[in-house]
């Protein structure tokens, strides 16, 4: 099924954490209006960024070493054209994207060189106002530390003050807590909660009981079910 | 003999504008939906439909002589969100749609999703709707893309369709079973 969208509602961070979430192989196209870029993504992370001219040149091209090739880059030069292609894609503000999931194979040898969740968190430290609110749009929200929490803050190098809030999150304090006692502004806060929440260090407080408004019975639910079969 | 007043037991159908929150009470409810409407007049709602919910819609569906189950539409667009508040108040259940062909509008229904778990964290699922449509996301996507967790039931729906609005409901009764 499409991951496709404009990237003025939905930021590369928003599709990074779908992409790193699943592990995704396949191809992200970037098509703004003045650039359209192919990035090659294994298991959730970023291995190469190529120039295109027309999208339907990139699936012509069912193998990795077919890429390389074609493009005249050596494995050992990924890094450096990997480096100097991630700003020129990150610039980009407008325009459409779709994932096409599978379709390359890459070698084994083929390794992530620079880990997406860094990258996640250093776009997180530009966002804007609107954008934060669409994920910390509440002060009473709660949030707690993910199972793998500590393995994704090492490979996000987080700075000291991400590191401040992160020790801050415990499952009880809202949003208002750790910003009263940080003392930081609400925008770098909510910036912070924001990458945390894409890279997947923390995540919404489970809720272990849920508060049910009526008195309902197992046997009056029993009905409603029931009735709603039958319809 | 007065006729006896029956209990009225509440689910609230939320979501982004668009979502489909009236068609999918008008495929399941017993009664024509009753529903407030407005003339959309923001550019860009305007080009998806001419009218808009501004108060709530419902439909209900008769349990038996003594209760009856109402399903409250919220308005979609943020402009009307003070109504979130009086139709949290006594829930049983929350069903946030999604339109799985506008990504642009799941920012709106995270908003919707953190406005009640922090204020009526009542158990809810959330129905992927328009799943026939071309350029659907998976439900699995739109699960991160909303920062849910596993234990969230996120789930593919066509509102048009009674069998895949009866699943949702069903569902979301089963993870009412879970709390009671």
């Amino acid at each position: 099924m499409a991951i496709t969208g404009s990237l003025e509602t939905f930021n590369f961070i928003d599709i990074f954490q779908i992409l790193k979430k699943d592990k995704k192989d396949g191809i992200l196209v970037v098509e703004a209006p003045t650039k359209k870029l192919a990035v090659y993504f294994k298991e959730g992370d970023i291995i190469y960024i190529r120039d295109v001219v027309k999208v339907f040149y990139i699936y012509l091209d069912l193998d990795f070493n077919q890429v390389l090739k074609k493009e005249n880059v050596s494995k050992e030069d990924l890094y450096q054209y990997l480096v100097s292609r991630l700003p020129i894609l990150l610039a980009l503000k407008k325009g459409k994207f779709s994932f096409t999931p599978g379709f390359i194979k890459y070698p084994p040898d083929i390794k992530p060189l620079i880990p997406l969740e860094k990258i996640m968190m250093y776009l997180s430290r530009q966002l804007s106002q609107e954008e934060v609110d669409r994920k910390i749009s509440d002060m009473r929200l709660v949030f707690e530390k993910s199972e793998n929490w500590t393995e994704i803050a090492k490979k996000a190098h987080l700075t000291d003050v991400e590191k401040k809030v992160l020790a801050l999150i415990d499952g009880t304090r809202t949003v208002e807590d750790i910003l009263n006692e940080t003392k930081i502004n609400k925008l770098t806060l909510q910036r912070i909660l924001y990458g945390f929440l894409a890279t997947g260090i923390i995540q919404r407080k489970r809720q272990k009981k849920r508060k049910i408004g009526f008195n309902l019975t197992k046997a009056l639910l029993q009905k409603i079910i029931a009735k709603i079969k039958g319809l | 003999m007065s006729e006896k007043k029956q209990k009225q037991i509440k689910i609230v159908i939320a979501g982004p504008y668009a979502a489909g929150k009236t068609q999918f009470i008008n495929t399941i409810s017993e009664i024509e939906t009753v529903q407030t409407e407005a003339k959309t007049t923001r550019k860009g709602e305007k080009e998806v439909k001419n009218h808009t919910t501004v108060a709530m819609d419902f439909g209900r569906i008769t349990i038996d002589d003594e209760h009856v189950l109402y399903l409250f539409g919220t308005p979609g667009q943020e402009r009307f969100d003070f109504m979130w508040d009086i139709l949290g108040k006594g829930m049983v259940g929350l069903v946030v749609l999604v339109d799985s062909t506008d990504p642009s509008t799941f920012h709106e229904a995270r908003k919707i999703i953190n406005y009640f778990e922090s204020r009526y964290p009542a158990p809810f699922v959330v129905g992927c709707n328009k799943q026939d449509l071309k350029g659907a996301w998976d439900p699995k996507d739109i699960r991160t893309a909303l920062d849910l967790d596993e234990e969230i039931k996120v789930l593919p729906l066509v509102a048009l369709d009674k069998e895949s609005v009866k699943n949702v409901l069903l569902v979301l009764l089963e993870e009412i079973a879970k709390h009671l």
